[in-house]
């Protein structure tokens, strides 16, 4: 019990690796607040151009479907490799431009925005299909009185229906969210010191887990309190819908 | 500002005829639910479309402000082809229309429900918008409820409100789709009384009901349909009391024994 006790929780290796698997978290939620904000934009980019009206946009909602597919179909370890492999070697040959293909932006290293980029592209494709789920829940007769008083479909969209859509799959983005928070450590393939990359040195060097577990606790402290959101707006939603 | 609902400076044009449909035909699918309506209804005209669910009643409202658009035959708004035209929001703007469900957006408050329309289409300037708003609400009786969001309404006042909201783009026909059968029975007098000060004012309308006494008080003339067809139209007197046609003796037999 004392072996198993000090393997994972070794109090003064956890103090003294605090700094370090701090700085890592730190990374970690840069990579999960801007990777958020990004996928977020991007979903609902993405469930926008689905459902654009008309026989002309027809290609464009195919193109779209086949992305959102293709992209919730394909573990997003493989999205991390292929983007970081294939832009680095696309600039180095020239092929792209070595700002977008060796992304230092804001000071980050280029694994930094790869993750970003691997991230944005297969969590937008998720939320693709909340935010649409969300739009075909705003009943018709909200696009039909916007457009009845002259508004054109974009103006009825913004105006009306994506924010009713959001506030529908406020609970629902916020789990992706969470998924989301928890997939950024896969970014440590491409060798980027975030806080499981940073735990697992420590185990390496001293064949103790306590640093990860630590870890394990900081990601807890952000998930647990989304989780209870969730819930409260759950609650709040199906409290509203008793009233109506 | 007056007291009036609508905008008696409104622009106005030489012909008389406010909205005419030519052999209009609609189909869902299989199922054809316009048949082929002439219908011309003329400046400051009330026209209650009367007849049973399933009738094509309020496919017809839908046809004329292309919420739906017909497969065949002409719409004419104001003397002018607007079926097949392009702009139809500026077209849209300029015929309110008015739904059974009310369709408030619900996220707005009561004042934002009747100046979003303003702001985006119009482009009027948030004061007026407002101020306008504000008039409106206050003569549909809702004063006081600018600031509340629609959950928190009565069905009559929810739909009073969609009056205003429609009645806000200065609209020169409005179209009301079975208005109050979606509200409990003692709210259906005051969304009709609205109505009623509307017509008085000389707006043009086209009211698909089943209030037969609001149609019979008010109407210039009652279009009764039939599967997808105009069977029979006159002054409320000709059509409700001495109907020539068997189906409307038939439908009216129905609605008006109880």
């Amino acid at each position: 019990m004392d072996a198993f006790l000090s393997q994972y929780f070794d109090l003064d290796l956890m103090w003294r690796s605090l700094p370090e698997v701090l700085g890592g978290f730190w990374v970690t939620i840069q990579l999960w607040l801007v990777a958020s904000v990004l996928s977020l934009i991007w979903g609902l980019v993405l469930s926008l151009l689905r459902q654009l009206p008309g026989r002309a946009a027809a290609p464009i909602r195919a193109l779209t479907i086949v992305y959102i597919d293709a992209l919730r179909g394909i573990p997003l370890l493989l999205v991390v490799l292929l983007i970081s492999g294939g832009l680095g070697a696309l600039a180095s040959e020239d092929v792209i431009a070595d700002w977008i293909g060796l992304p230092r932006w804001f000071g980050k290293p280029d694994p930094f925005w790869y993750g970003v980029f691997a991230i944005t592209l297969t969590y937008g494709a998720y939320m693709a299909e909340v935010y649409r789920s969300g739009i075909e829940a705003v009943p018709s007769g909200q696009m039909q009185a916007a457009r009845s008083l002259g508004m054109s479909y974009a103006q009825a969209m913004r105006k009306v229906v994506v924010p009713q859509a959001v506030r529908k799959v406020f609970a629902p983005l916020l789990n992706d969210l969470t998924a989301l928070m928890k997939d950024t450590s896969l970014v440590l393939v491409i060798g980027l010191a975030e806080v499981v990359s940073i735990g697992q040195d420590i185990q390496a060097e001293t064949f103790n887990s306590s640093a990860l577990v630590l870890g394990a606790i900081l990601f807890l402290v952000v998930t647990i309190p989304l989780a209870r959101i969730v819930d409260r707006q759950i609650a709040k939603q199906q409290i509203r819908y008793q009233r109506v | 500002m007056s007291d009036r609902l609508t905008d008696p400076t409104g622009p106005v044009s030489a012909t008389t005829s406010m909205v005419r449909l030519e052999g209009v035909h609609k189909r869902f699918g299989r199922l054809e639910v316009l048949q082929g309506i002439d219908l011309e209804v003329k400046r400051g005209e009330v026209v209650c479309v009367i007849g049973a669910s399933g009738s094509g009643k309020s496919t017809l409202l839908r046809c004329i402000n292309l919420l739906e658009p017909a497969e065949q035959g002409r719409v004419f708004l104001e003397g002018v082809e607007i079926s097949g035209a392009k702009g139809l929001n500026d077209v849209r703007r300029r015929i309110g229309m008015v739904f059974q469900q009310f369709n408030l957006f619900p996220h707005k408050s009561v004042l934002e429900n009747v100046t979003m329309a303003q702001r985006t289409v119009l482009d009027r300037p948030k004061q007026e918008a407002a101020e306008r708003a504000r008039s409106l609400l206050e003569r549909v009786g809702l004063a006081d409820k600018l600031e509340e969001y629609p959950d928190r309404l009565s069905g009559g006042q929810q739909q009073r409100v969609a009056i205003a909201r429609a009645l806000a783009m200065d609209p020169h026909v409005m179209l009301f789709d079975e208005v109050t059968s979606a509200l409990d029975p003692e709210l259906v007098k005051e969304v009709l009384d609205v109505m009623r000060e509307l017509a008085r004012e000389g707006m043009t309308m086209i009211v698909v009901t089943h209030e037969m006494g609001f149609a019979r008080e008010v109407a210039d003339r009652i279009v009764f349909m039939d599967e997808g067809l105009v069977v029979e139209q006159g002054p409320p007197a000709e059509v409700l009391d001495s109907p020539r046609e068997e189906r409307t003796k038939r439908f009216l037999g129905l609605v008006l024994e109880h």
